[in-house]
């Protein structure tokens, strides 16, 4: 299993590549491209949050706690008063930075469903449909931030799996298998998991941003030609433009 | 009797002749001596809720495009009807209403960097009045309710 400092480098080399190529494709402004590679790095670490004593799962509740405080500052610093705010926006950190990591550590349990591809695909919708939302970003950047946590999530889970290979020994670890996976079957609570998991994915759908300028600026004959363009010099001339 | 049955007939008859003649059309002076004709079309329709409907809307969103998308000026552009719509703030900035006016629904095709045509991107385009407000990629937003089908 890798450690918080190989996830954290190779998920935000994977996000820096990600990220600049959808530049270059003119998918993302500058602005957009910088929050891609954040997104796409905290995707990247994400996946470990359900490891109780990890890095991760207190970097993510840090975030997870500012970023609350931050908005509620916003929605209601033309009502509140200073005092009011601060009673507020402190109640609701030490909320979730505390009394919610506390919860969250007694049911989570690591290596769980949180290590799996569907929930690779949940993070992606929620994040789009928080993106349009919260923020009301249009479909096409909420769909691309989305698409940078799962890139993110994904490296971390591929990650994972290559360190359960034994290269010296040549062998499988215990943990083989248990990070890249579809979902839990062996016991029936682990299956009725499962099936949520894969139940709530529909359901997110229904509710998230349109997909079409998502698929067609990346999955599209279209963009596959636009790749091309950008991949090596148009004119044949190599840094000379 | 037959003194005020003509004259009853003659009002009704004058009522109805007038009813067929077409009113007559607005001119707007211009200069010394000239004037436009405005055609219907362009007559200012003001909404109470959504203000007045953006009459030069394809000047506006060529101007306003040229300097937002790269290559905004060498792009080929198809104009739908200002619709009535308005948007609400993001969730997390309240919901509240943030603008109510005219979308006008436009199809952008840039060129690439190599000088190759992409497939047109739909935008929506918010207007208050005459002036553009902001643009939003797509033709569907959360966020967004048309009022105008």
């Amino acid at each position: 299993m890798a450690n918080f400092n190989t996830h954290f480098m190779v998920a935000s080399g994977a996000s820096a590549v990600v990220s600049g190529t959808l530049l270059s494709m003119e998918v993302v402004s500058p602005e957009q491209a910088v929050n891609a590679f954040v997104l796409g790095t905290l995707g990247g670490l994400l996946p470990d949050v359900d490891s109780a004593h990890s890095t991760s799962i207190k970097v993510g509740f840090n975030v997870l706690s500012l970023l609350m405080t931050i908005m509620l500052i916003f929605v209601k610093s033309s009502t509140y008063s200073l005092v009011e705010m601060f009673i507020v926006a402190g109640l609701v950190f030490v909320g979730i930075r505390y009394a919610l990591l506390d919860v969250f550590r007694k049911i989570s349990k690591h290596r769980g469903m949180f290590h799996s591809i569907p929930v690779a695909f949940i993070w992606g919708i929620v994040i789009s449909i928080l993106m349009q939302y919260f923020f009301g970003l249009d479909s096409l950047v909420s769909w691309v931030y989305g698409f940078m946590v799962t890139t993110g999530y994904f490296v971390h889970l591929t990650l994972d799996e290559l360190y359960s290979v034994d290269l010296g020994n040549r062998r499988m670890k215990k943990s083989s298998g248990t990070a890249l996976k579809f979902g839990m079957f062996k016991t029936s609570k682990a299956q009725i998991h499962t099936a949520i998991i894969y139940v709530t994915i529909p359901l997110l759908l229904l509710i998230a941003p349109n997909t079409d300028l998502f698929i067609n600026a990346l999955f599209s004959h279209d963009a596959w030609l636009n790749f091309k363009d950008v991949l090596l010099p148009y004119d044949g001339k190599w840094f000379i433009h | 009797m037959k003194k005020s049955f003509k004259i009853t007939m003659l009002t009704i008859a004058v009522g109805v002749f007038a009813g067929c003649v077409p009113a007559p059309k607005p001119h707007i002076p211009v200069g010394i001596g000239g004037s436009i004709e405005v055609h219907p079309s362009q007559e200012t329709v003001v909404d109470k809720e959504y203000g007045a409907k953006p009459l030069n809307y394809t000047t506006a969103i060529r101007a306003y495009f040229s300097t937002k998308i790269a290559r905004g000026g060498l792009s080929q552009y198809k104009y739908g009807e200002p619709k009535r719509a308005y948007k609400k703030k993001g969730l997390a900035y309240g919901g509240d209403i943030d603008w109510k006016g005219w979308l006008v629904e436009t199809a952008i095709a840039t060129p690439t960097r190599t000088g190759r045509m992409l497939t047109p991107k739909p935008y929506m385009v918010l207007f208050s009045g005459e002036q553009i407000v902001e643009h939003i990629l797509g033709y569907s937003h959360k966020l967004i309710t048309k009022v105008d089908k």
